[in-house]
């Protein structure tokens, strides 16, 4: 009994830290078809463009009113229990920590992981499953430049824009909520941000995004390929990769608050 | 189908997307299929689906192009020569090799390649 439970621990630490190498294998490998300049050939650079108008560009009507929606609503809370609790000396820092460090990639990278992210890993599992990706190889076109390279991209293309735009979007909305709870003018709202804002707020921004980015087409990718050969296995993959990415994702967010609280 | 034929060379040779779409387009043109590059996939029919396949081999540096059971490949094909006439206007350096099973030889009849038993 003992011996049956002692296997079966070091049976799945095995499988687990093999999974995870390998992963990390892949992940090095699309990281160094990055920096290499002969993978943007021509028709990877056409990919990319495709594929940052699908991630970026055409969620932006839906993207915008969610940012206004929930933005103004969350922005408006925050601003709210500032006030109740007498913290409106710090009102400009509190707005730009919750903005642009925490909430605008935070959420940025939800919606992106479910709106692209599921589909890419459909995408890929359906391409794996049809054998369209062993049709690439056979043609000798090298699948991470092709295929996954120009979504990794976009991914971190789009998260970032879609981040700094929505955390313009959350600080208009801030303007309206401390114009009606603290009567306070545009020129001073403007001044305390300004005041309020730092280098490392904005590159705690670009950083979060870039790495939510990275991850949020990267791990469906690795799912899509990683799916087993028959159409059922499909909906595991996707299912899979999902709460993968969504761990991943809270462990960036996590590692973050650790790394500005240090 | 465009996009899908223009691959090759844009990947293997770098070419520019406009001029790798170009050349496929000849090659449509030159078989009066110029009609399949605005298709998707979903919307070829197996003929078409087979020529872009073989324009696409055709963009490769492979000196030869094996096709494998034509008549499986594509539906009701009658004869052997209804693609061949067609795969001549523009294959003109490339070997074909057509592997088949011995009873569809009756298909093959006045074929003006060299048949291998």
């Amino acid at each position: 009994m003992i011996f049956r439970f002692i296997h079966d621990v070091g049976d799945r630490t095995i499988n687990s830290l093999s999974s995870l190498r390998e992963a990390l294998k892949f992940t090095s490998l699309c990281l160094i078809h990055m920096v290499n300049p002969r993978s943007y050939n021509p028709a990877m650079r056409m990919v990319l463009t495709k594929q940052i108008y699908f991630t970026a560009v055409t969620i932006i009507p839906i993207f915008l009113m969610m940012a206004f929606i929930f933005g103004s609503i969350i922005i408006g809370a925050v601003i709210a229990l500032a006030t109740e609790y007498s913290l409106q000396d710090s009102i400009g820092s509190i707005i730009v920590t919750f903005v642009i460090n925490e909430f605008a990639p935070f959420f940025t990278a939800l919606l992106i992981s479910l709106r692209s992210g599921t589909a890419i890993n459909t995408e890929i599992a359906v391409m794996n499953v049809n054998k369209e990706l062993n049709t690439l190889r056979e043609y000798k076109i090298d699948i991470i430049d092709y295929l996954f390279l120009p979504r990794i991209i976009s991914g971190i293309i789009s998260v970032t824009s879609l981040s700094i735009l929505f955390a313009l979007i959350m600080l208009s909305s801030g303007y309206i909520f401390t114009l009606f709870y603290m009567n306070m003018d545009f020129h001073t709202y403007k001044y305390l941000l300004i005041s309020a804002i730092e280098v490392s707020d904005i590159l705690v921004l670009l950083l979060k995004s870039i790495a939510f980015g990275f991850v949020t087409m990267l791990i469906p990718i690795y799912s899509g390929l990683k799916t087993a050969n028959s159409y059922t296995a499909i909906p595991i993959s996707v299912l899979n990769g999902m709460v993968k990415l969504f761990i991943a994702i809270f462990f960036i967010e996590v590692l973050s608050l650790v790394l500005q609280l240090l | 189908m465009l996009e899908n034929i223009a691959l090759i060379k844009e990947v293997h040779e770098q070419l520019a997307t406009d001029k790798a779409q170009a050349i496929a387009r000849k090659f449509l043109l030159n078989i009066d299929e110029e009609e399949i590059s605005l298709k998707r996939l979903s919307a070829c029919s197996s003929i078409e689906v087979f020529y872009v396949q073989f324009i696409r081999a055709l963009m490769t540096k492979e000196m030869s192009i094996i096709i494998i059971a034509p008549f499986s490949l594509i539906e009701n094909l009658g004869n052997i020569n209804d693609i061949i006439d067609k795969l001549k206007l523009i294959n003109r350096k490339k070997n074909i090799l057509i592997l088949d099973r011995l009873h569809n030889e009756t298909h093959y009849e006045g074929c003006p390649c060299n048949i291998v038993k």
